[in-house]
């Protein structure tokens, strides 16, 4: 028996995505300043203090930014919150972002 | 918490990124969608929410933060795209069993048998429409693909529609398309399914169920539509559960048949249908696409008043609502849907009740306790939950703030306006059932079917090819 030979397409969509080129990352940590994202789950008021001690202890120096300066990036208001990133992150003068948790 | 990355990458910030063991796959795929294949992510060791705060203190300080320094500090490679095929490139050639074994293999089948996808078929699909191949409905994440008329056919021949469901199709994805839609959170771990809820008098042209057993498969367009919308997530938005790695449904749900409202119950009750409670108009076809977590049990009423009914559904319907409400509170959104049978809404329309009445005594009757609100908060790992902050912010109304008694009640429900009436189910038996929503994740989006201009004469023509059959 012959079967039937089927000549299909291809189910997807185009990509949109554009390769984002990386900037440099920081070679010492030490003096920096680090801005914290955060949408306040996953235990995230426990890991975040313990974050902050052990790096402090291992570059002199350091500074955090807490994430309620930069609003809840996935609560409510998240698109504004977002949207206003760039701006507060730069204002903040943040060397460094540490984000989470994502779980 | 990857989005958010990019953006302050994107604004030349370096970045490290939290992810727990069980979503790195998801986290590396997201930042790939956002062309940034290589962004750094920090592993958390284990579940966080099982852990002791001994085993939570001893997984920061031995590996996250190593992991944390790590990315932030080693030398990065920009990521490379490559080169995808064209819409109407021919990507294979084989019979049946060979397609769907190729599709399988790529992960763009759900695991059922699909129809090849082939120009001709596409062609069919498109004759349905008068939109062009190319017009773009929108950009799906979390692939970030376009989704246009084209793949919207593809999809619906590979999902096993009929071409005149076309305009059907077309209008679900410009539902899903919607930003506030949230369907990059589809892949959420609550594993929340869409459902797709018909009005107009579409329902009886495509011969659609609406009577009993409206929610199984069995009605070839309920069934092949509620198939296409699972499927146009898993190849455009690019869903995928294991081995894929960007739904993390944890368990998640089988896909959702569409529900049809029952119209001409509707008319004899003198009630306003799901859609003209939506701001349409009764003659108007629209889809109305939401997130569905699951259903109720069947929620047997019986008796000859209105109230008799509305105690049981504040009971069961309210109840299983109620267990999910500490996510609606946390973000001021809940859209839950209730489907009442043709035979229970009349007895409740006798008595003078619209559809408005019954949202509103649900709204008013159906409490939880603040105690239960936070204890769920806390165990899906929404550890900052505080219902004052959420008053506060606005968020919601001062009822969930009267007092600080962890035993006080408060509203299940967000808004008596949002919570969905549909008639629908078998005419027979005082049955109805009720939909659990997920809050701003897949609100109800509803979107008017547009017909080709010569629907009629195309329909006819399937009609009478369908009878010479």
């Amino acid at each position: 028996m012959s079967e039937p030979v089927y000549k299909v397409v291809w189910p997807l969509g185009k990509s949109t995505y554009q390769i984002v080129s990386m900037k440099p990352r920081i070679a010492d940590l030490a003096g920096k300043t680090i801005g914290e994202l955060s949408h306040g789950g996953f235990r995230d008021q426990e890991i975040r203090p313990i974050v902050e001690e052990v790096l402090a202890k291992q570059f002199p120096g350091i500074k955090f930014i807490d994430h309620t300066a930069f609003g809840n990036i996935h609560g409510r208001n998240e698109t504004e919150a977002i949207a206003a990133l760039p701006e507060n992150l730069h204002r903040h003068g943040v060397d460094a972002v540490i984000s989470g948790i994502g779980s | 918490m990857v989005r958010a990355s990019a953006i302050a990458e994107k604004a030349g910030i370096p970045t490290a990124t939290i992810v727990a063991t069980g979503f790195l796959g998801q986290a590396k795929a997201t930042a790939k969608a956002l062309g940034m294949a290589n962004l750094g992510i920090a592993e958390y060791p284990g579940i966080i929410m099982n852990q002791s705060k001994e085993e939570l203190r001893k997984n920061v300080e031995e590996v996250l933060v190593k992991n944390i320094i790590q990315v932030l500090t080693k030398p990065v490679e920009n990521a490379v795209k490559v080169n995808e095929p064209g819409r109407a490139d021919i990507i294979f050639e084989g019979t049946l069993d060979e397609v769907n074994e190729y599709f399988i293999q790529k992960q763009w089948s759900d695991g059922l048998p699909i129809i090849p996808p082939t120009v001709e078929r596409v062609q069919l699909f498109l004759g349905f429409t008068d939109r062009k191949p190319d017009d773009l409905i929108g950009i799906l994440a979390p692939a970030n693909r376009e989704a246009t008329v084209w793949s919207v056919a593809v999809n619906g021949v590979m999902a096993g529609c009929r071409p005149e469901y076309m305009p059907v199709l077309i209008a679900i994805v410009e539902a899903i398309a919607e930003p506030d839609f949230h369907l990059r959170d589809a892949g959420a771990t609550p594993g929340w399914e869409p459902l797709i809820v018909l009005n107009g008098p579409i329902v009886k042209e495509l011969d659609f169920n609406y009577e009993s057993g409206v929610l199984r498969a069995g009605r070839q367009a309920n069934t092949s539509i509620g198939r296409f919308i699972r499927l146009y997530m898993r190849n455009v938005a690019g869903l995928l559960i294991a081995p894929g790695s960007t739904d993390k449904g944890s368990i998640g749900l089988g896909l959702n048949v569409v529900l049809a409202e029952n119209e001409d119950a509707v008319s004899e009750l003198g009630w306003e249908s799901f859609s003209s409670q939506r701001g349409f108009n009764r003659d108007d076809n629209v889809v109305t696409v939401q997130s569905a977590l699951s259903t109720t049990i069947p929620i047997y009423s019986a008796g000859d008043t209105a109230l008799d009914h509305m105690d049981t559904f504040v009971e069961v319907f309210g109840g299983t609502c109620a267990f999910w409400s500490h996510t609606a509170v946390r973000k001021g959104k809940y859209f839950p849907l209730l489907i009442i049978s043709p035979g229970v809404a009349k007895v409740i329309a006798r008595d003078g009740w619209t559809k408005k009445d019954i949202q509103q005594h649900l709204f008013e009757h159906t409490k939880v306790s603040v105690r239960a609100l936070e204890k769920h908060a806390w165990q899906i790992g929404f550890s900052e939950f505080d219902l004052h902050a959420l008053v506060e912010k606005g968020i919601i109304s001062k009822a969930y703030s009267q007092s600080h008694d962890p035993d006080r009640l408060v509203p299940a429900f967000i808004r008596p306006e949002w919570i969905g009436i549909v008639v629908s189910g078998d005419p027979g038996r005082n049955q109805s059932k009720g939909f659990v929503q997920n809050h701003d994740q897949a609100p109800p989006i509803s979107k008017k079917i547009v017909l080709p201009s010569d629907w009629k004469k195309l329909f006819e023509g399937v009609k009478k090819t369908n009878a010479e059959d």
